[in-house]
């Protein structure tokens, strides 16, 4: 990454063009953020469940702030390049990004990091609701907590956003690749918090499906700013946010050589 | 009578079929897909018996339902109706509306992508088990069973329709119909599992618990006359409702050339 200097001054640029860019197109935005409802979806399942006393020790007002919280965390850590790159790739369009002084993919980072802001706005309505069904689930987190769960989002985000262009950089290798990432997002919805709380998984599972990545996807802030995990899950996050970095590197070196024999 | 439907299907399955690696790849997705809807109801049932009433078995008939309405979306909506959509912006309807034959017979069920059969046999597959801890039901709860489905099917076709008629209007709906998606997701559980409004809205707006909890509850001889009638009520207006709003769609069509 010899251009990450050079990425870091032109960064405020890029994003503000990028936000410009979200604005624009803002209704679209708007639709494509209320489509994440399907946490909303799971704690209806678990509110019932919990109707008759607490599941584990979730009862109903846990349930509500858990999917609250995944809601929001999951809007702030959602990235797209793994459809952009599969897109760009397979249909040649990677090869004028190429030609940019800029890395492609640090380009898209800094365009995921504009969409911040416009995506945290578009949630505060949906929390608002459920602030309103259920005004228990407001609650106060803990100053270490607090501390604890800026950084482990922030790492939750670089290691979603991480994966994702690993999955769309194996459209340099597969025709199909998309499969690759439907089946990478049906195991992490189920391993990575999105659909249930981890610690409600069968007793002598919990402990190893928290070491795998899905957690440190999503799972992992959101039991950081709940209390229920600590400063050690950030360790964690740290440690596969390397081993991601380090894969992404890979593809990429490994890929763009492929790209380039393809004739494109 | 049926010569047109049938022609249609048999041109819409050799059509698929020339992709045959990918038939096969989308075969493991489909799977997958059917793992993840009903992995949520291992979790919860290990913990608790009942959800709202409903047992882990009849749980799994509404699941099964709902990969069918996963599949008739995948399979029939989604590649017609998405056609149109893009057949708005290009112009390239034209061709479709100047065929000797009801305009939208054609545009529903001209495609079918059949990478959508395998969800079909998973629902079977997750019905099957469900039944074969259940019981068999009986002749008259499974032919209740049958009608249920296909007033729900029709239900939720017209609300697809509708919401495909305002690219007729508006240019950008592909995400529109991303967010009905979404929304009807919430059809995977028992209907007994939401409240309050979002129980009204799930069985009229966007009736997808028609499709998904009524069939179950049919097979189960809990649904009583009132609510079948219900169903079909919704079906029929939802039929009726998008009908005329495609006839005005169509005379508001401008085409490509004029």
């Amino acid at each position: 990454m010899e251009g990450l200097g050079r990425a870091f001054t032109a960064f405020p640029a890029i994003q503000r063009v990028a936000f410009a860019g979200l604005v624009a197109y803002r209704a679209e935005m708007i639709i494509w953020v209320l489509s994440a409802t399907l946490p909303l979806v799971m704690l209806a399942l678990w509110n019932a469940a919990a109707a008759g006393g607490p599941v584990g020790d979730y009862g109903q007002v846990e349930f509500a702030r858990y999917f609250t919280v995944n809601l929001v965390v999951r809007q702030i850590t959602g990235a797209w390049i793994v459809w952009e790159l599969n897109w760009a790739i397979r249909k040649g369009e990677l090869s004028p990004r190429l030609l940019r002084p800029m890395n492609p993919l640090v380009f898209n980072f800094a365009e995921t990091m504009a969409a911040l802001p416009f995506r945290s706005m578009v949630v505060v309505p949906l929390v608002a609701a459920l602030l309103l069904w259920r005004p228990e689930i407001a609650f106060r987190p803990g100053v270490p907590a607090l501390l604890a769960f800026v950084p482990s989002v922030a790492l939750a985000f670089a290691c979603a956003w991480l994966t994702q262009a690993i999955f769309g950089m194996f459209a340099f290798w597969f025709e199909q690749s998309m499969g690759f990432w439907t089946a990478y997002f049906a195991l992490w919805s189920l391993c990575g918090g999105y659909f249930v709380p981890l610690d409600l998984f069968p007793e002598g599972f919990v402990g190893a499906v928290k070491l795998l990545p899905f957690y440190a996807t999503l799972g992992a802030p959101i039991d950081v700013l709940l209390g229920r995990a600590g400063i050690e899950t950030v360790g964690l996050q740290v440690a596969w946010l390397l081993a991601l970095a380090a894969l992404a590197r890979l593809c990429w070196s490994r890929g763009i050589r492929r790209y380039g024999a393809v004739g494109a | 009578m049926l010569r047109v439907p049938l022609a249609l299907a048999r041109v819409a399955v050799m059509a698929a079929m020339q992709y045959r690696a990918s038939f096969l790849a989308e075969m493991a997705v489909g799977v997958l897909a059917a793992a993840g809807v009903a992995a949520p109801l291992f979790l919860v049932y290990a913990h608790v018996p009942a959800v709202a009433g409903w047992s882990f078995e009849e749980a799994l008939l509404v699941t099964a339902f709902f990969l069918a309405y996963n599949a008739f979306v995948a399979g029939i909506i989604e590649p017609n109706l998405g056609a149109v959509v893009d057949g708005v912006r290009v112009g390239q309807l034209d061709y479709m509306l100047i065929r000797p034959v009801d305009a939208q017979l054609l545009l529903s069920f001209q495609k079918v992508a059949p990478a959508a059969a395998w969800e079909l046999l998973a629902s079977l597959a997750v019905g099957g088990v469900a039944l074969s801890r259940l019981g068999p039901p009986t002749p008259m709860h499974a032919l209740a069973a049958l009608a249920m489905l296909g007033s729900g099917v029709a239900a939720t076709y017209g609300l697809w329709l509708l919401v495909t008629c305002t690219s007729f209007w508006f240019v950008r709906v592909d995400n529109l119909r991303f967010l009905l998606g979404a929304i009807t997701d919430a059809g995977r559980w028992p209907i007994g599992v939401y409240s309050g409004w979002v129980r009204i809205a799930l069985t009229t707006v966007v009736p997808v618990a028609l499709v998904t909890s009524y069939p179950a509850m049919a097979l189960l001889g809990r649904l009583d006359l009132e609510l079948a009638l219900g169903s079909v009520a919704v079906a029929a207006a939802s039929l009726i409702v998008s009908r005329l709003v495609l006839l005005r769609a169509l005379a508001h069509y401008t085409s490509a050339s004029s």
